[in-house]
């Protein structure tokens, strides 16, 4: 649409969008104007709790959404069975902290101390290790078992099968560990809804440790890919890869090599990211990763799919909208899903590659 | 020659070992053991419950230890009777050492008292007493050990002994030679040509659907008026993905409309419109349309898995509005809507034999179109625009407006399910129209066979129907069911009942390795 | 494609499904039902009789009671419970005549459209004869009109809401207090004992939820309170902070929850973060368990929901005792049901048992009949009589409320306050 601009067509199609556009953005910018200053308006310690509860789930929908946005660029696959590897993280997360708490490790002082609050630093450093580590394992068997074989097929065959190994992977886990909710037990370090309070005039806003931690952790692991990525010697693979599959085998890359790798690295962020949804929000059961990878999903298109920090900041801003738009445009919260796809589409149509654009090779599918 | 074989038996004794660890943690070997153990072997009423178990837990290990060696075996073919024969007891030593070990491990945490039911809810000491035949771990993990063992060395060797004879396909077709020589199928083709038989066999089987619902019962009925409603769903779908290509993942938003106008149309609460049911059927059909209209002018530009993620949003929006409470006034909200108005002729409301007849009448007529649509300038329009939408434009073909009418027609379909479903289930809520919907018909369609009519109504069959034939396994139903997909798209991409005009059932090079090659001759 | 292949498939397909018909069964349409139930040349008068028919059991079936309760997911607990206090309601029965009864309970996952979907396939089943539920309101209300038209009684132990006895429906029964009495003691409470004058109310937009805070909220503006919010959740979501923040920012004193103990133990653990530190958290029979206080820890101290305990008798220690042998958790535990599900059963059990008859070697349940004896039997239970009015209310007593003491439901002593 912006290069129609550029060339001064103006199509019948073209007028309608910039109608609508315009007669949204002046609706949308009055509502946004009532919910800040109108007489209902909340006061700033609610917008300051909206902001961080956004920020914190951005920073997850992120992780997950890169680990699409990887696969994406390399297979032109949609990894339906993604959210699954984080629900999967977040089931060995929670095993091994429950070992962890019933290793008891006495000392004078305190009878009853277990190996979680006496290491509870180690205990973390341990579960997310364990959770990223099974998930990546999880995600290498994915890509051997269910879409290896289906390499060449047509576009529609492998996302069938992403998708039957999603409905697997979900009834597994629940006929495994039954359908009722887990709750995560925290080191009593990081417990949760306990946090930092930050006074915001007369009120006070909890800033919860788990919350920080969540999001700190994130960016620690999104900075990470991204080195691993610009700099590193596999990240240099992993791009001549989705450039151009044939072309990097004759440059002596070994492909099922660097595909296998991709799916592990992606693993790792979704366990990662299913330890944290775990430690944050304390319950989930087998059907945890469904929802969160449709949204994750949603999130990468909508920074332009193939494109590393447009997953970053399509889920970031993701889990923003989810937090504040309702509250912004004055709406229920039930309609927060409403507005994430919305958002979405708005911004396909008016920009067809995402908020970033892709990065990917000129193989058009 | 020696290591890769013992390699490929460790593999697949690994595999193997690990499944079966999976299957008795989720307690599938008790079920799926008097499943397979009740087919070989008929217990006696008064006989001792503990040998009954026995034996069908040894059937079991036996039909495992079996395919364990038929899998190893198929992989190297050219195999010596040596490598065979060790392979073979190899990966049952495998699978017995990691199976055994596994339920060796279990049962001295059982003996210990050791209860871990709180973790694996389907561990309970029922399964565990059962999977050590009611007896000690030791002997029961020696039991398992030499099973393994024996079974997948006869299966390695069933397989090599096969293949001796040129193999079971050879087999096959000697059959199918001797088959055809003594009919001639110049004049069976003759015969199908011939107008009188297809009148008797039309006849046929009409009498046969008319008597069917009177004889069934009304479970059945349910059932089979299931199928049909998604049969007519994936007929829809078919015609926007199978023919004109267009990966549309939220359908359920024209099945959801159309169900809505209906029952909001015909229901006493919230509006008592009171609309005669015939129109109302009439009014959800247009308004899909409508909603079809509206979603796709905007998106249908967009570029494949963004139309995608794309249509499952507005899928998801749609149901999230009706269940919200800005639009509870309107449709109810969560709450759905009760009473939807029955379909009745001359007065009698549809018994439930009514409905099935006319659910098939229906049918019938949406295969008829789709057959109609397929044939003609349209369809071979959609057919090049899924082929290669640039050429198509190149050739003249308004990919758009074809592109739109797919979606129109597709919506048309969803939407008189929509209204079929609302009416058959008498209720209906947002809840009925989640992104699961969407995903089982496009499985339907995918799995039946990409644009391919008999297709469709047998991946409704499989996909919907199957599952109330295995209702005693109703608990891994679902677990199965991803399976299948996962399985049937590896073994059977092109579908069920593949499409023959299809571009799929071209050889896919590096999978059909030996039939492009064949074709490239 | 050619016609023939269409042909062939239809035949495959027709020859494929009569191998797997059961006996072919005459049937005679009702002129006045939906369903068709089997007929032989020789059915009693009574049958004939019935608007209804007959459910015929033949012998070596057992007469069955249907429910639709969530059985597997989020809400299960009370599905699980309310469906053990009925089963042991018919184990203890010595059946009738020879036949045994047995309880087919069928998940709904606490949705109205699974209730629908129950409740279609019960009425394929000729040989269920009442209907022992639903357990929740939604679900219960899809359902009512579909067991309405084939003429199967219901007598729910737990659905609340008080709409459904004013639909004028001739089937359905309850044993549960409504929400009409819940809500109306609720903001009494929270005005008048404990001298609250502002509150928020939250509910998760179900029929129950949303049927109940309403009450609340007007009842409570009616005695004279302010409700600073009212704001609706989704279920089964982890994180309703931000709904939460949007309460609190209006600065309520307590707060009331119209919905299920899988979103309030949610809404519980983050009532910290979402600013509402030292606002009580006033719930409803739906919250009521011990997965609420399990999951809940330190933070759910203080926290008042609804209970429907029966007062002490001999019978009920039996039943507590019988109940604690069969089943891992104790009455009263998982949900607040357990005694009114054994009294259902029991009284089902003896509605059946008025109207039931055998000939010939095969049990006949007139169903009109049975209707009628449900709604006018007088019975006697361990929750008290039970005797039914006109429109299906079967319980006079209301609810009792409990509330957090250091990790457990007590009683709430209004005393001390």
């Amino acid at each position: 649409m912006i290069h129609d601009l550029k060339t001064r067509k103006l199509s019948p199609e073209l007028i309608v969008r910039i109608v609508v556009g315009v007669i949204l953005s002046i609706y949308l910018g009055w509502r946004i104007y009532l919910s800040i200053f109108g007489d209902q308006a909340y006061g700033p310690d609610t917008w300051l709790r909206f902001l961080i509860t956004g920020l914190v789930i951005g920073g997850i929908y992120a992780l997950i959404a890169i680990g699409y946005t990887l696969v994406y660029g390399i297979l032109f696959m949609i990894n339906f069975a993604h959210g699954e590897v984080m629900m999967l993280g977040a089931f060995v997360g929670f095993f091994v902290l429950e070992a962890f708490a019933a290793l008891p490790t006495p000392t004078e002082g305190n009878p009853e101390l277990t190996f979680l609050n006496a290491y509870p630093v180690i205990a973390l450093i341990l579960v997310f290790i364990a959770g990223a580590a099974i998930s990546a394992l999880m995600g290498y068997a994915l890509e051997k078992i269910a879409y290896r074989p289906l390499r060449n097929a047509p576009r529609l065959i492998p996302l069938i099968s992403a998708i039957g190994a999603s409905i697997f992977l979900q009834n597994a886990a629940q006929l495994l560990f039954g359908p009722q909710r887990r709750q995560y037990l925290n080191p009593d370090l990081l417990a949760r809804g306990s946090g930092w309070m930050i006074q915001v005039g007369e009120k006070s806003v909890m800033l919860t440790y788990t919350g920080v931690f969540s999001f700190v952790l994130s960016i620690l692991l999104m900075v990470g890919l991204f080195f691993l990525v610009k700099k590193t010697r596999l990240g240099k693979s992993m791009r001549a890869v989705a450039e151009n599959k044939h072309a990097a085998a004759l440059m002596g890359i070994d492909v099922n090599a660097v595909i296998s790798k991709t799916f592990i690295i992606s693993g790792l962020l979704a366990g990662s990211a299913g330890v944290m949804w775990g430690i944050h929000n304390g319950l989930f059961n087998h059907y945890v990763g469904f929802l969160p990878g449709i949204k994750a999903f949603t999130a990468a298109v909508l920074g332009g799919i193939g494109n590393i920090p447009g997953a970053m900041m399509g889920g970031m801003l993701l889990g923003l909208f989810e937090s504040l738009g309702p509250a912004l445009l004055g709406i229920d919260f039930q309609l927060k899903d409403v507005i994430a796809f919305t958002v979405l589409i708005l911004v396909l149509v008016f920009r067809p590659s995402g908020l970033l654009g892709e990065a990917l090779s000129e193989e058009k599918v | 020659m020696m290591k890769t074989s013992l390699k490929s038996a460790t593999r697949t004794g690994m595999i193997f070992g690990l499944v079966f660890i999976f299957l008795t943690l989720i307690g599938f070997i008790v079920v799926g053991a008097n499943m397979f153990g009740g087919l070989f072997v008929k217990s006696a009423e008064n006989q001792n419950s503990v040998r009954v178990d026995a034996v069908n837990l040894l059937v079991f290990i036996s039909l495992f230890g079996l395919l364990s060696g038929v899998v190893f075996q198929k992989r190297q073919p050219d195999a010596k009777w040596m490598h065979v024969v060790l392979g073979g007891l190899f990966t049952g030593l495998v699978i017995g050492l990691i199976a055994g070990g596994a339920v060796f491990l279990i049962g001295i945490l059982h003996v210990k008292g050791i209860d871990l039911r709180n973790y694996l809810p389907n561990l309970g000491p029922d399964t565990i007493k059962f999977a050590l035949f009611h007896s000690t771990p030791l002997s029961a993990a020696q039991t398992y050990l030499i099973f393994f063992i024996i079974f997948s060395l006869a299966g390695a060797l069933l397989i090599k002994v096969i293949s001796l004879g040129d193999g079971l396909k050879s087999v096959f077709d000697q059959v199918k030679a001797r088959a055809a020589e003594q009919v001639d199928s110049q004049q069976l083709r003759d015969l199908m040509k011939n107008k009188f038989f297809l009148v008797g066999v039309g006849l046929l089987v009409a009498v046969l659907l008319y008597f069917l619902p009177l004889m069934w019962g009304s479970y059945w009925n349910y059932i089979m008026g299931t199928v049909a409603i998604y049969i007519l769903l994936g007929l829809g779908l078919n015609i926007i993905v199978g023919y004109s290509g267009q990966l549309v993942l939220g359908y359920v938003a024209f099945f959801a409309t159309g169900a809505y106008t209906f029952a909001l149309l015909t229901a006493p609460y919230p509006h008592a419109i009171g609309l005669n049911p015939w129109l109302a059927a009439l009014l959800s059909v247009v308004v899909s349309v409508l909603t079809g209209l509206l979603i796709g002018l905007p998106i249908l530009n967009l570029r494949g898995d963004y139309l995608a993620i794309v249509t499952l949003g507005f899928g998801e929006i749609v149901r999230i509005l009706v269940r919200s409470d800005l639009m509870t006034p309107f449709t109810n909200g969560p709450n759905g809507i009760t009473n939807v108005g029955q379909p009745s002729w001359l007065g009698d409301v549809f018994s439930d034999v009514n409905y099935m007849h006319f659910l098939m009448l229906i049918v019938l007529l949406g295969l008829f179109v789709a057959k109609r649509l397929k044939d003609s300038r349209t369809g071979r329009a959609w057919i090049a625009i899924r082929e290669d939408q640039t050429v198509a434009q190149a050739t003249g073909v308004n990919t758009f407006q074809y592109k739109i009418l797919a979606l129109l027609i597709g919506a048309a379909f969803a939407g008189l399910s929509g209204a079929l479903f609302a009416s058959r289930n008498q209720f209906i809520g947002p809840e009925d129209f989640t992104l699961m919907v969407s995903i089982n018909v496009l499985c339907i369609v995918i799995v039946g066979g990409m644009g391919s009519l008999p297709g469709v109504v047998a991946g409704a069959f499989v996909l919907k129907g199957l599952p109330e034939l295995l209702r005693e396994l109703s608990d891994y139903r679902l677990l199965a069911f991803g399976a299948l997909l996962v399985v049937m798209m590896i073994v059977r991409p092109n579908g069920l009942l593949p499409d023959r005009t299809t571009w799929f059932s071209r050889p896919v090079p590096g999978k059909d390795q030996k039939n492009y090659d064949e074709v490239n001759q | 494609m050619k016609f023939k292949s269409f042909a062939v498939l239809y035949l495959l397909f027709v020859v494929a499904l009569s191998a797997c018909v059961p006996e072919p069964v005459e049937e005679i349409p009702e002129a006045s039902s939906e369903e068709t139930f089997p007929e032989g040349d020789n059915l009693p008068q009574a049958c004939l009789d019935d608007a209804f028919g007959c459910a015929v059991i033949p012998s070596g079936e057992t007469i069955k009671i249907g429910m639709g309760a969530p059985l597997l997911g989020d809400y299960s607990m009370f599905g699980i419970d309310i469906s053990q206090g009925v089963q042991l309601a018919l184990a203890q029965d010595d059946g009738f005549e020879g036949w045994t009864y047995e309880l087919i309970a069928e998940d709904t996952g606490g949705l109205p459209e699974g209730g629908a979907a129950v409740a279609n396939k019960m009425v394929t089943d000729s040989t269920v004869v009442a209907i022992a539920g639903h357990i929740f309101t939604g679900s219960t209300d899809a359902a009512m009109p579909i067991y309405e038209k084939a003429g199967l009684p219901m007598m729910s132990p737990s659905a609340t809401n008080p709409m459904l006895t004013q639909k004028g429906s001739a089937v359905f029964n309850r044993l549960a207090f409504t929400d009409a009495d819940q809500g109306k003691t609720a903001a009494s409470l929270l005005f008048d004992q404990l001298g609250i004058r502002k509150i928020g109310v939250v509910h998760d937009g179900g029929s129950y939820g949303q049927g109940l805070a309403d009450v609340v909220k007007e009842e409570f503006i009616a005695l004279g309170g302010e409700v600073v919010a009212y704001e609706s959740i989704t279920p089964g979501e982890a994180d309703y902070v931000a709904p939460l923040s949007a309460v609190a920012s209006g600065e309520p004193e307590a707060v009331y929850f119209g919905g299920y103990a899988a979103e309030g133990i949610v809404m519980m653990n983050q009532w910290s973060q979402a600013g509402l530190d030292g606002v009580l958290f006033f719930g409803c029979d739906g919250t009521y368990g011990v997965e609420f206080t399990e999951k809940t820890g330190a933070n759910s101290e203080g926290a008042i929901a609804a209970s429907l305990v029966p007062p002490d008798s001999d019978e009920k220690t039996r039943f507590d005792a019988a109940y604690a042998e069969t089943f891992p958790t104790k009455a009263g535990e998982l949900s607040a049901f357990t005694w009114s599900a054994f009294d259902t059963g029991g009284f089902l059990v003896a509605a059946i048992e008025q109207v039931a008859f055998v000939e010939n070697g095969t049990l006949f349940v007139p169903r009109g009949a049975l209707v009628e004896a449900v709604r006018d039997l007088d019975y006697v239970g361990l929750t008290g009589r039970i005797k039914c009015d006109e429109i299906g209310e079967c319980n006079a007593s209301g609810p009792t409320f409990y509330k957090v003491v250091a990790g457990e439901w007590q009683p709430l002593d209004l005393g001390t306050e």
